[in-house]
Protein backbone atom coordinates (compact mmCIF):
# COMPACT_ATOMS: atom_id res chain seq x y z
CA UNK A 1 0.00 0.00 0.00
CA UNK A 2 1.48 3.79 -0.84
CA UNK A 3 -0.07 6.09 0.94
CA UNK A 4 0.29 9.86 -0.35
CA UNK A 5 -0.73 13.72 1.53
CA UNK A 6 -2.10 16.11 -1.29
CA UNK A 7 -1.88 19.80 -0.10
CA UNK A 8 -3.53 21.18 -2.97
CA UNK A 9 -6.07 20.28 -6.42
CA UNK A 10 -2.82 20.07 -8.63
CA UNK A 11 -1.20 17.61 -6.05
CA UNK A 12 -4.23 14.89 -6.24
CA UNK A 13 -4.42 15.21 -10.25
CA UNK A 14 -0.42 14.70 -10.04
CA UNK A 15 -0.55 11.34 -8.30
CA UNK A 16 -3.68 10.34 -10.53
CA UNK A 17 -1.37 11.41 -13.38
CA UNK A 18 1.26 9.06 -12.00
CA UNK A 19 -0.91 6.42 -11.84
CA UNK A 20 -2.45 5.88 -15.18
CA UNK A 21 1.20 5.72 -16.06
CA UNK A 22 1.31 2.49 -14.77
CA UNK A 23 -1.67 0.74 -15.85
CA UNK A 24 -1.10 -1.40 -19.27
CA UNK A 25 -5.23 -2.04 -19.71
CA UNK A 26 -7.70 -4.68 -17.53
CA UNK A 27 -7.73 -2.80 -14.52
CA UNK A 28 -10.77 -2.31 -12.46
CA UNK A 29 -9.54 0.76 -10.29
CA UNK A 30 -12.39 0.71 -6.68
CA UNK A 31 -12.22 4.69 -5.42
CA UNK A 32 -13.59 5.11 -1.84
CA UNK A 33 -14.39 8.57 -0.03
CA UNK A 34 -16.84 10.30 1.13
CA UNK A 35 -18.69 13.56 -0.85
CA UNK A 36 -15.72 16.27 -1.82
CA UNK A 37 -12.90 13.69 -1.38
CA UNK A 38 -11.32 14.31 -4.36
CA UNK A 39 -12.87 10.94 -6.15
CA UNK A 40 -13.97 13.27 -9.35
CA UNK A 41 -10.83 15.52 -9.61
CA UNK A 42 -8.72 12.36 -9.35
CA UNK A 43 -10.61 10.17 -11.94
CA UNK A 44 -10.76 13.65 -14.19
CA UNK A 45 -6.93 13.61 -14.04
CA UNK A 46 -6.11 9.99 -14.63
CA UNK A 47 -8.26 10.13 -17.69
CA UNK A 48 -6.97 12.62 -19.29
CA UNK A 49 -3.32 11.39 -18.45
CA UNK A 50 -4.79 8.05 -20.18
CA UNK A 51 -6.04 9.98 -23.20
CA UNK A 52 -9.26 10.68 -22.77
CA UNK A 53 -10.12 13.90 -24.84
CA UNK A 54 -13.57 14.49 -23.87
CA UNK A 55 -14.40 16.37 -20.83
CA UNK A 56 -15.26 13.50 -18.58
CA UNK A 57 -18.16 14.62 -16.12
CA UNK A 58 -20.24 12.93 -13.82
CA UNK A 59 -21.98 9.82 -14.15
CA UNK A 60 -24.18 9.86 -10.88
CA UNK A 61 -27.26 10.48 -12.47
CA UNK A 62 -26.74 7.80 -15.34
CA UNK A 63 -24.28 5.54 -13.17
CA UNK A 64 -22.05 4.84 -16.30
CA UNK A 65 -20.20 6.49 -18.70
CA UNK A 66 -17.80 4.90 -21.69
CA UNK A 67 -14.78 6.92 -23.32
CA UNK A 68 -13.23 6.39 -25.78
CA UNK A 69 -9.14 6.42 -25.20
CA UNK A 70 -6.91 7.76 -28.29
CA UNK A 71 -4.11 5.42 -28.18
CA UNK A 72 -1.86 7.92 -30.16
CA UNK A 73 -2.18 10.76 -27.88
CA UNK A 74 -1.27 9.10 -24.57
CA UNK A 75 1.85 7.57 -26.66
CA UNK A 76 3.08 11.69 -27.35
CA UNK A 77 2.23 12.69 -23.73
CA UNK A 78 3.99 10.31 -22.59
CA UNK A 79 7.21 10.49 -24.93
CA UNK A 80 7.07 14.32 -24.37
CA UNK A 81 7.70 13.94 -20.88
CA UNK A 82 10.61 11.60 -21.66
CA UNK A 83 9.29 8.15 -19.81
CA UNK A 84 8.36 5.38 -21.54
CA UNK A 85 4.52 4.19 -20.86
CA UNK A 86 3.00 0.92 -20.80
CA UNK A 87 0.28 2.57 -22.60
CA UNK A 88 2.70 2.63 -25.64
CA UNK A 89 1.08 -0.43 -27.21
CA UNK A 90 -1.66 2.20 -27.92
CA UNK A 91 -3.83 -0.71 -27.35
CA UNK A 92 -6.36 0.27 -24.82
CA UNK A 93 -9.16 2.07 -26.71
CA UNK A 94 -11.99 2.75 -23.12
CA UNK A 95 -12.25 4.22 -20.54
CA UNK A 96 -15.33 2.94 -18.21
CA UNK A 97 -16.41 5.85 -15.71
CA UNK A 98 -19.15 4.78 -12.96
CA UNK A 99 -20.48 6.27 -9.98
CA UNK A 100 -22.44 3.81 -7.58
CA UNK A 101 -23.17 7.33 -5.31
CA UNK A 102 -27.30 6.08 -6.15
CA UNK A 103 -26.69 2.44 -5.12
CA UNK A 104 -28.06 0.87 -1.89
CA UNK A 105 -25.04 -1.10 -1.57
CA UNK A 106 -26.48 -4.33 -2.58
CA UNK A 107 -25.38 -4.86 -5.92
CA UNK A 108 -22.37 -6.52 -7.57
CA UNK A 109 -20.83 -5.46 -10.92
CA UNK A 110 -22.93 -7.68 -13.17
CA UNK A 111 -26.13 -6.42 -11.32
CA UNK A 112 -25.02 -2.63 -12.78
CA UNK A 113 -24.72 -3.75 -16.46
CA UNK A 114 -21.03 -3.98 -16.18
CA UNK A 115 -20.53 -7.81 -17.40
CA UNK A 116 -19.76 -6.76 -20.67
CA UNK A 117 -16.59 -4.35 -19.59
CA UNK A 118 -15.00 -6.29 -17.20
CA UNK A 119 -11.42 -8.12 -17.92
CA UNK A 120 -10.61 -6.73 -21.46
CA UNK A 121 -7.27 -5.69 -21.96
CA UNK A 122 -8.19 -2.79 -23.67
CA UNK A 123 -10.57 -0.99 -21.06
CA UNK A 124 -9.49 0.86 -17.80
CA UNK A 125 -12.71 0.76 -15.37
CA UNK A 126 -12.75 3.11 -12.22
CA UNK A 127 -15.65 2.93 -9.89
CA UNK A 128 -16.35 5.78 -7.60
CA UNK A 129 -18.14 4.64 -4.38
CA UNK A 130 -16.92 1.39 -5.07
CA UNK A 131 -17.40 0.89 -1.09
CA UNK A 132 -20.93 0.33 -2.58
CA UNK A 133 -20.80 -2.39 -4.26
CA UNK A 134 -20.22 -6.33 -3.00
CA UNK A 135 -17.96 -8.69 -4.27
CA UNK A 136 -15.16 -6.73 -5.96
CA UNK A 137 -12.92 -8.05 -8.18
CA UNK A 138 -9.50 -9.22 -5.71
CA UNK A 139 -7.51 -7.81 -8.88
CA UNK A 140 -9.18 -4.49 -7.97
CA UNK A 141 -6.69 -1.33 -7.10
CA UNK A 142 -8.23 0.30 -4.53
CA UNK A 143 -7.96 4.07 -4.15
CA UNK A 144 -9.34 5.88 -0.70
CA UNK A 145 -9.40 9.10 -0.47
CA UNK A 146 -10.39 11.26 2.69
CA UNK A 147 -10.28 14.86 3.94
CA UNK A 148 -8.17 16.01 6.24
CA UNK A 149 -8.15 19.66 6.22
CA UNK A 150 -9.34 22.34 3.74
CA UNK A 151 -7.84 21.67 0.62
CA UNK A 152 -5.12 18.53 2.16
CA UNK A 153 -6.35 15.16 1.25
CA UNK A 154 -5.08 11.32 2.26
CA UNK A 155 -4.92 9.00 -0.80
CA UNK A 156 -4.12 5.66 -0.41
CA UNK A 157 -3.53 2.74 -2.97
CA UNK A 158 -3.42 -0.99 -2.78
CA UNK B 1 -51.43 12.53 -36.16
CA UNK B 2 -52.00 9.96 -33.05
CA UNK B 3 -48.77 9.43 -30.92
CA UNK B 4 -48.36 6.96 -28.14
CA UNK B 5 -44.92 7.39 -26.50
CA UNK B 6 -43.18 5.46 -24.20
CA UNK B 7 -40.84 7.02 -21.60
CA UNK B 8 -38.71 4.75 -19.32
CA UNK B 9 -35.09 6.42 -19.16
CA UNK B 10 -34.50 6.36 -15.20
CA UNK B 11 -37.29 4.98 -12.38
CA UNK B 12 -40.15 6.73 -14.13
CA UNK B 13 -42.44 4.21 -16.38
CA UNK B 14 -44.87 6.95 -18.61
CA UNK B 15 -46.87 6.58 -21.47
CA UNK B 16 -48.69 9.38 -23.33
CA UNK B 17 -51.09 9.70 -26.24
CA UNK B 18 -51.14 12.47 -27.88
CA UNK B 19 -52.94 14.23 -31.00
CA UNK B 20 -51.43 16.73 -33.34
CA UNK B 21 -52.84 18.73 -35.97
CA UNK B 22 -50.78 21.68 -37.45
CA UNK B 23 -50.36 24.18 -34.36
CA UNK B 24 -52.77 22.49 -32.09
CA UNK B 25 -51.67 20.15 -29.47
CA UNK B 26 -53.87 18.16 -27.61
CA UNK B 27 -52.80 15.46 -24.55
CA UNK B 28 -55.28 12.91 -24.50
CA UNK B 29 -53.71 10.42 -21.77
CA UNK B 30 -50.54 11.15 -19.35
CA UNK B 31 -49.75 8.30 -16.95
CA UNK B 32 -46.90 8.44 -14.32
CA UNK B 33 -45.81 5.46 -12.64
CA UNK B 34 -43.08 6.95 -10.22
CA UNK B 35 -41.07 3.99 -8.53
CA UNK B 36 -39.90 7.08 -6.32
CA UNK B 37 -41.35 5.66 -2.92
CA UNK B 38 -39.40 2.36 -3.61
CA UNK B 39 -36.14 3.72 -4.27
CA UNK B 40 -36.70 6.44 -1.55
CA UNK B 41 -35.83 3.54 1.43
CA UNK B 42 -32.81 2.85 -0.37
CA UNK B 43 -31.55 6.28 -0.56
CA UNK B 44 -31.08 6.02 -4.76
CA UNK B 45 -32.29 4.31 -7.75
CA UNK B 46 -31.39 0.82 -7.94
CA UNK B 47 -30.93 -0.53 -11.53
CA UNK B 48 -32.17 -3.67 -10.94
CA UNK B 49 -35.11 -2.99 -9.39
CA UNK B 50 -35.86 0.12 -11.45
CA UNK B 51 -36.27 -2.27 -14.86
CA UNK B 52 -38.01 -5.31 -13.17
CA UNK B 53 -40.34 -2.26 -11.79
CA UNK B 54 -40.40 -1.46 -15.17
CA UNK B 55 -41.55 -4.69 -16.92
CA UNK B 56 -44.26 -5.07 -14.12
CA UNK B 57 -45.71 -1.79 -14.65
CA UNK B 58 -45.75 -1.00 -18.44
CA UNK B 59 -48.43 -3.42 -20.13
CA UNK B 60 -51.11 -2.36 -17.99
CA UNK B 61 -50.14 1.20 -18.31
CA UNK B 62 -50.12 1.10 -21.73
CA UNK B 63 -53.77 -0.99 -21.83
CA UNK B 64 -54.75 1.55 -19.43
CA UNK B 65 -53.86 4.53 -21.42
CA UNK B 66 -55.13 2.95 -24.83
CA UNK B 67 -58.33 1.78 -23.41
CA UNK B 68 -61.12 -0.03 -25.67
CA UNK B 69 -59.80 1.63 -29.13
CA UNK B 70 -56.32 -0.17 -28.10
CA UNK B 71 -53.75 0.91 -31.35
CA UNK B 72 -56.36 1.55 -33.97
CA UNK B 73 -55.88 5.08 -35.43
CA UNK B 74 -52.41 5.36 -33.82
CA UNK B 75 -50.55 6.75 -36.03
CA UNK B 76 -46.82 6.98 -34.69
CA UNK B 77 -45.07 4.96 -32.16
CA UNK B 78 -42.36 7.26 -29.89
CA UNK B 79 -39.74 5.71 -27.45
CA UNK B 80 -36.78 7.58 -25.72
CA UNK B 81 -34.07 5.67 -26.42
CA UNK B 82 -31.21 7.83 -24.37
CA UNK B 83 -30.19 9.59 -22.52
CA UNK B 84 -30.30 7.26 -19.29
CA UNK B 85 -29.76 4.05 -17.32
CA UNK B 86 -29.35 1.82 -19.87
CA UNK B 87 -30.81 -0.77 -18.02
CA UNK B 88 -34.11 1.53 -17.38
CA UNK B 89 -33.87 2.53 -21.25
CA UNK B 90 -34.01 -1.25 -22.39
CA UNK B 91 -37.49 -1.98 -21.07
CA UNK B 92 -39.14 0.94 -22.96
CA UNK B 93 -37.41 0.65 -26.08
CA UNK B 94 -37.78 -3.16 -25.90
CA UNK B 95 -42.30 -2.34 -25.55
CA UNK B 96 -42.21 -0.10 -28.33
CA UNK B 97 -40.17 -1.55 -30.74
CA UNK B 98 -42.33 -4.54 -30.59
CA UNK B 99 -45.77 -2.75 -30.63
CA UNK B 100 -44.80 -0.74 -33.65
CA UNK B 101 -43.09 -3.65 -35.50
CA UNK B 102 -46.30 -6.07 -35.20
CA UNK B 103 -48.48 -2.94 -35.62
CA UNK B 104 -47.05 -1.67 -38.97
CA UNK B 105 -46.77 1.61 -37.47
CA UNK B 106 -43.11 3.85 -37.76
CA UNK B 107 -41.41 4.03 -34.60
CA UNK B 108 -39.66 7.50 -33.55
CA UNK B 109 -36.51 7.50 -31.68
CA UNK B 110 -36.64 10.59 -29.20
CA UNK B 111 -33.81 11.84 -27.04
CA UNK B 112 -35.12 12.78 -23.71
CA UNK B 113 -33.46 15.80 -23.12
CA UNK B 114 -35.60 16.72 -26.35
CA UNK B 115 -38.20 15.99 -24.30
CA UNK B 116 -37.40 18.11 -21.83
CA UNK B 117 -37.35 20.99 -24.26
CA UNK B 118 -40.61 20.46 -25.98
CA UNK B 119 -42.51 20.18 -22.62
CA UNK B 120 -42.71 24.45 -22.70
CA UNK B 121 -44.07 23.57 -26.11
CA UNK B 122 -47.18 21.28 -24.29
CA UNK B 123 -47.64 24.00 -21.37
CA UNK B 124 -47.36 27.21 -23.60
CA UNK B 125 -49.61 27.12 -26.22
CA UNK B 126 -48.67 30.16 -27.74
CA UNK B 127 -44.97 28.19 -28.65
CA UNK B 128 -47.38 25.69 -30.50
CA UNK B 129 -48.75 28.16 -31.93
CA UNK B 130 -46.25 30.31 -33.65
CA UNK B 131 -42.87 28.64 -32.80
CA UNK B 132 -40.99 31.03 -35.51
CA UNK B 133 -42.14 33.86 -34.04
CA UNK B 134 -39.72 32.13 -30.70
CA UNK B 135 -36.84 30.63 -32.60
CA UNK B 136 -33.79 30.97 -32.05
CA UNK B 137 -34.34 30.11 -28.51
CA UNK B 138 -32.00 29.95 -25.44
CA UNK B 139 -32.66 26.88 -23.29
CA UNK B 140 -31.15 26.25 -19.82
CA UNK B 141 -31.84 22.66 -19.22
CA UNK B 142 -31.09 21.46 -15.71
CA UNK B 143 -31.88 18.43 -14.11
CA UNK B 144 -30.39 15.41 -11.56
CA UNK B 145 -28.07 14.35 -14.32
CA UNK B 146 -27.89 17.56 -16.74
CA UNK B 147 -26.83 21.16 -16.71
CA UNK B 148 -26.78 22.48 -20.50
CA UNK B 149 -27.39 25.96 -22.24
CA UNK B 150 -28.54 24.38 -25.88
CA UNK B 151 -29.43 26.98 -28.92
CA UNK B 152 -32.36 25.57 -30.40
CA UNK B 153 -32.08 27.40 -33.74
CA UNK B 154 -34.97 25.51 -35.53
CA UNK B 155 -37.47 22.23 -34.64
CA UNK B 156 -34.65 19.38 -34.09
CA UNK B 157 -31.80 21.75 -34.33
CA UNK B 158 -29.70 22.37 -31.22
CA UNK B 159 -26.34 23.22 -30.74
CA UNK B 160 -25.26 22.91 -27.08
CA UNK B 161 -22.98 25.95 -25.76
CA UNK B 162 -22.00 24.81 -22.67
CA UNK B 163 -22.75 22.26 -20.07
CA UNK B 164 -21.42 21.36 -16.66
CA UNK B 165 -17.65 20.15 -16.41
CA UNK B 166 -18.42 17.49 -13.22
CA UNK B 167 -21.88 17.52 -11.63
CA UNK B 168 -25.17 18.76 -12.78
CA UNK B 169 -27.33 21.08 -10.96
CA UNK B 170 -29.75 19.03 -9.57
CA UNK B 171 -26.66 16.61 -8.22
CA UNK B 172 -25.43 19.33 -6.75
CA UNK B 173 -28.95 19.90 -4.74
CA UNK B 174 -28.90 16.01 -3.73
CA UNK B 175 -25.50 16.19 -2.75
CA UNK B 176 -25.93 19.00 -0.20
CA UNK B 177 -28.89 17.52 0.89
CA UNK B 178 -26.64 14.20 1.84
CA UNK B 179 -24.36 16.39 3.10
CA UNK B 180 -26.84 18.17 5.89
CA UNK B 181 -28.94 14.60 6.06
CA UNK B 182 -31.74 16.15 4.66
CA UNK B 183 -32.92 13.05 2.75
CA UNK B 184 -33.69 12.12 -0.88
CA UNK B 185 -34.20 13.92 -3.51
CA UNK B 186 -32.18 16.69 -2.68
CA UNK B 187 -33.59 19.36 -4.73
CA UNK B 188 -37.74 19.78 -3.46
CA UNK B 189 -36.22 19.64 0.74
CA UNK B 190 -33.40 22.26 0.14
CA UNK B 191 -34.86 24.56 -1.80
CA UNK B 192 -37.70 24.64 0.94
CA UNK B 193 -35.44 25.16 3.59
CA UNK B 194 -33.64 27.92 1.71
CA UNK B 195 -36.85 29.96 1.50
CA UNK B 196 -36.44 30.81 5.49
CA UNK B 197 -32.85 30.96 5.32
CA UNK B 198 -30.49 34.04 4.66
CA UNK B 199 -29.18 34.17 1.18
CA UNK B 200 -25.83 36.07 2.61
CA UNK B 201 -25.33 34.06 5.71
CA UNK B 202 -22.04 31.89 3.49
CA UNK B 203 -20.07 33.10 0.81
CA UNK B 204 -20.15 30.34 -1.06
CA UNK B 205 -18.13 30.55 -4.37
CA UNK B 206 -19.88 31.13 -8.11
CA UNK B 207 -17.99 28.60 -9.64
CA UNK B 208 -16.61 29.91 -13.60
CA UNK B 209 -19.41 32.76 -13.26
CA UNK B 210 -16.60 34.88 -14.84
CA UNK B 211 -14.99 32.78 -17.24
CA UNK B 212 -15.56 33.38 -21.02
CA UNK B 213 -17.51 30.26 -21.83
CA UNK B 214 -21.08 28.97 -20.94
CA UNK B 215 -19.85 25.82 -18.93
CA UNK B 216 -20.65 25.19 -15.44
CA UNK B 217 -18.86 23.51 -12.74
CA UNK B 218 -20.71 22.54 -9.52
CA UNK B 219 -18.81 19.97 -7.53
CA UNK B 220 -16.45 22.70 -5.74
CA UNK B 221 -19.53 24.39 -4.84
CA UNK B 222 -20.64 21.09 -3.15
CA UNK B 223 -17.31 21.04 -1.35
CA UNK B 224 -17.61 24.63 -0.60
CA UNK B 225 -20.66 23.80 1.59
CA UNK B 226 -18.60 20.40 3.06
CA UNK B 227 -15.77 23.13 4.27
CA UNK B 228 -18.24 25.22 5.81
CA UNK B 229 -19.41 22.24 7.72
CA UNK B 230 -16.27 20.78 8.75
CA UNK B 231 -15.40 24.30 10.95
CA UNK B 232 -18.53 24.52 12.82
CA UNK B 233 -18.86 22.14 16.05
CA UNK B 234 -22.64 22.41 16.16
CA UNK B 235 -24.93 22.92 13.42
CA UNK B 236 -28.50 24.54 14.26
CA UNK B 237 -31.72 24.50 12.55
CA UNK B 238 -31.48 28.19 11.06
CA UNK B 239 -27.30 27.51 10.12
CA UNK B 240 -28.82 24.91 7.81
CA UNK B 241 -31.63 26.87 6.49
CA UNK B 242 -28.77 29.48 5.96
CA UNK B 243 -26.47 27.04 4.26
CA UNK B 244 -29.48 26.25 1.79
CA UNK B 245 -30.11 29.53 0.99
CA UNK B 246 -26.35 30.58 0.57
CA UNK B 247 -26.05 27.45 -1.76
CA UNK B 248 -28.50 28.04 -3.97
CA UNK B 249 -28.25 31.55 -4.13
CA UNK B 250 -24.77 31.07 -5.45
CA UNK B 251 -25.72 28.41 -7.82
CA UNK B 252 -28.82 30.42 -9.31
CA UNK B 253 -26.61 33.52 -9.80
CA UNK B 254 -24.08 31.63 -12.08
CA UNK B 255 -26.96 29.57 -14.56
CA UNK B 256 -29.18 32.56 -14.72
CA UNK B 257 -25.54 35.16 -15.30
CA UNK B 258 -24.84 32.78 -18.50
CA UNK B 259 -28.10 32.07 -19.51
CA UNK B 260 -28.95 35.75 -19.82
CA UNK B 261 -24.98 36.50 -21.24
CA UNK B 262 -25.71 33.34 -23.91
CA UNK B 263 -29.02 35.08 -25.11
CA UNK B 264 -27.61 38.39 -25.69
CA UNK B 265 -24.44 37.07 -27.50
CA UNK B 266 -26.73 34.77 -29.77
CA UNK B 267 -29.04 37.22 -30.26
CA UNK B 268 -32.33 34.30 -29.70
CA UNK B 269 -35.85 35.44 -29.50
CA UNK B 270 -37.12 33.66 -26.33
CA UNK B 271 -34.96 31.93 -23.10
CA UNK B 272 -36.73 29.16 -21.86
CA UNK B 273 -36.22 26.72 -19.00
CA UNK B 274 -36.24 22.73 -18.91
CA UNK B 275 -35.45 20.04 -16.98
CA UNK B 276 -36.27 18.95 -13.43
CA UNK B 277 -34.92 21.85 -11.80
CA UNK B 278 -37.33 23.86 -13.85
CA UNK B 279 -39.63 23.64 -10.65
CA UNK B 280 -37.39 25.57 -8.57
CA UNK B 281 -39.61 28.82 -8.06
CA UNK B 282 -36.88 31.05 -7.24
CA UNK B 283 -35.13 30.16 -10.44
CA UNK B 284 -37.82 30.94 -12.34
CA UNK B 285 -38.77 33.98 -10.47
CA UNK B 286 -34.52 35.26 -11.42
CA UNK B 287 -35.12 34.25 -15.06
CA UNK B 288 -38.35 35.68 -15.57
CA UNK B 289 -37.01 38.66 -14.11
CA UNK B 290 -33.94 39.13 -15.53
CA UNK B 291 -35.05 37.68 -18.78
CA UNK B 292 -37.73 40.94 -19.27
CA UNK B 293 -35.05 43.22 -18.71
CA UNK B 294 -33.40 42.55 -22.04
CA UNK B 295 -36.49 42.28 -23.22
CA UNK B 296 -37.41 38.64 -23.96
CA UNK B 297 -40.21 36.23 -23.30
CA UNK B 298 -39.57 33.88 -20.95
CA UNK B 299 -41.08 29.97 -21.20
CA UNK B 300 -41.20 27.55 -18.30
CA UNK B 301 -42.57 24.24 -18.11
CA UNK B 302 -45.82 23.27 -16.10
CA UNK B 303 -44.75 21.93 -12.59
CA UNK B 304 -46.67 18.66 -14.19
CA UNK B 305 -43.82 18.69 -16.76
CA UNK B 306 -40.88 19.00 -15.41
CA UNK B 307 -40.21 15.66 -14.14
CA UNK B 308 -39.95 12.89 -16.47
CA UNK B 309 -43.05 12.10 -18.70
CA UNK B 310 -44.27 10.73 -21.93
CA UNK B 311 -46.20 13.68 -22.82
CA UNK B 312 -43.11 15.89 -23.69
CA UNK B 313 -41.39 12.21 -24.88
CA UNK B 314 -44.92 12.83 -27.32
CA UNK B 315 -44.33 16.24 -28.55
CA UNK B 316 -40.93 15.78 -29.56
CA UNK B 317 -41.93 13.08 -31.97
CA UNK B 318 -44.80 15.31 -33.25
CA UNK B 319 -42.20 17.83 -34.25
CA UNK B 320 -39.69 15.34 -35.99
CA UNK B 321 -42.21 13.55 -38.17
CA UNK B 322 -43.90 17.05 -39.10
CA UNK B 323 -40.36 18.42 -39.90
CA UNK B 324 -39.19 15.36 -41.14
CA UNK B 325 -35.97 14.68 -39.34
CA UNK B 326 -36.43 11.25 -40.89
CA UNK B 327 -33.01 10.25 -38.92
CA UNK B 328 -35.23 9.52 -36.23
CA UNK B 329 -38.33 7.71 -37.65
CA UNK B 330 -37.66 4.20 -38.51
CA UNK B 331 -39.79 1.30 -40.25
CA UNK B 332 -40.23 -2.27 -40.72
CA UNK B 333 -37.24 -4.43 -39.35
CA UNK B 334 -34.89 -1.42 -39.37
CA UNK B 335 -37.02 -0.84 -36.04
CA UNK B 336 -34.99 -3.35 -34.92
CA UNK B 337 -31.37 -1.71 -34.95
CA UNK B 338 -32.50 0.66 -32.26
CA UNK B 339 -30.47 0.22 -29.78
CA UNK B 340 -30.27 1.97 -26.14
CA UNK B 341 -27.95 5.02 -26.56
CA UNK B 342 -27.16 5.72 -22.61
CA UNK B 343 -24.85 9.04 -23.14
CA UNK B 344 -26.74 10.34 -26.27
CA UNK B 345 -25.80 14.13 -26.83
CA UNK B 346 -28.39 16.54 -27.76
CA UNK B 347 -27.78 17.51 -31.65
CA UNK B 348 -25.09 14.80 -31.74
CA UNK B 349 -25.69 13.65 -35.53
CA UNK B 350 -25.62 9.77 -35.08
CA UNK B 351 -24.19 8.01 -37.92
CA UNK B 352 -26.43 5.25 -37.76
CA UNK B 353 -29.06 4.68 -35.23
Amino acid sequence: MREYQANNQAATEKIATELAKELKGGEFLALSGNLGAGKTVFVKALAKALGVKENITSPTFVLMKVYDISPLKSRQKTKAEGKFSKLDGGKVDKFVHIDCYRLSGQEDLFEIGLGDYLNYNNIIVAIEWADKLVNLPATAIKIHMELLGEDKRKISIA
Amino acid sequence: MKILAIESSCDETAIALLEGHGQILQLKKNAIYSQIDIHKKYGGVIPEVAARKHTETIIPLIDNTLGKSKLKNIDYVAVTSGPGLVTSLILGMATAKALAFANHLPLVSVNHLEGHIYSNWLSNSSLARNSQKYLPALILLVSGGHSELILMTSHGQYQILGQTLDDAAGEAYDKVAKLLHLGYPGGPIVSSLATEGNTQAYNFPRPMIDKENYDFSFSGLKTAVLYTLEKKKKISKKDIKDICASFQAALIEVLVKKTIKAAKVYKVKSIMLAGGVAANQVLKNTLLKQSREIGLPFFYPDLKYTGDNAAMIAVAAYYNVRFKNNNYILKDKNIFDLEPQANWRLGQNKSKI
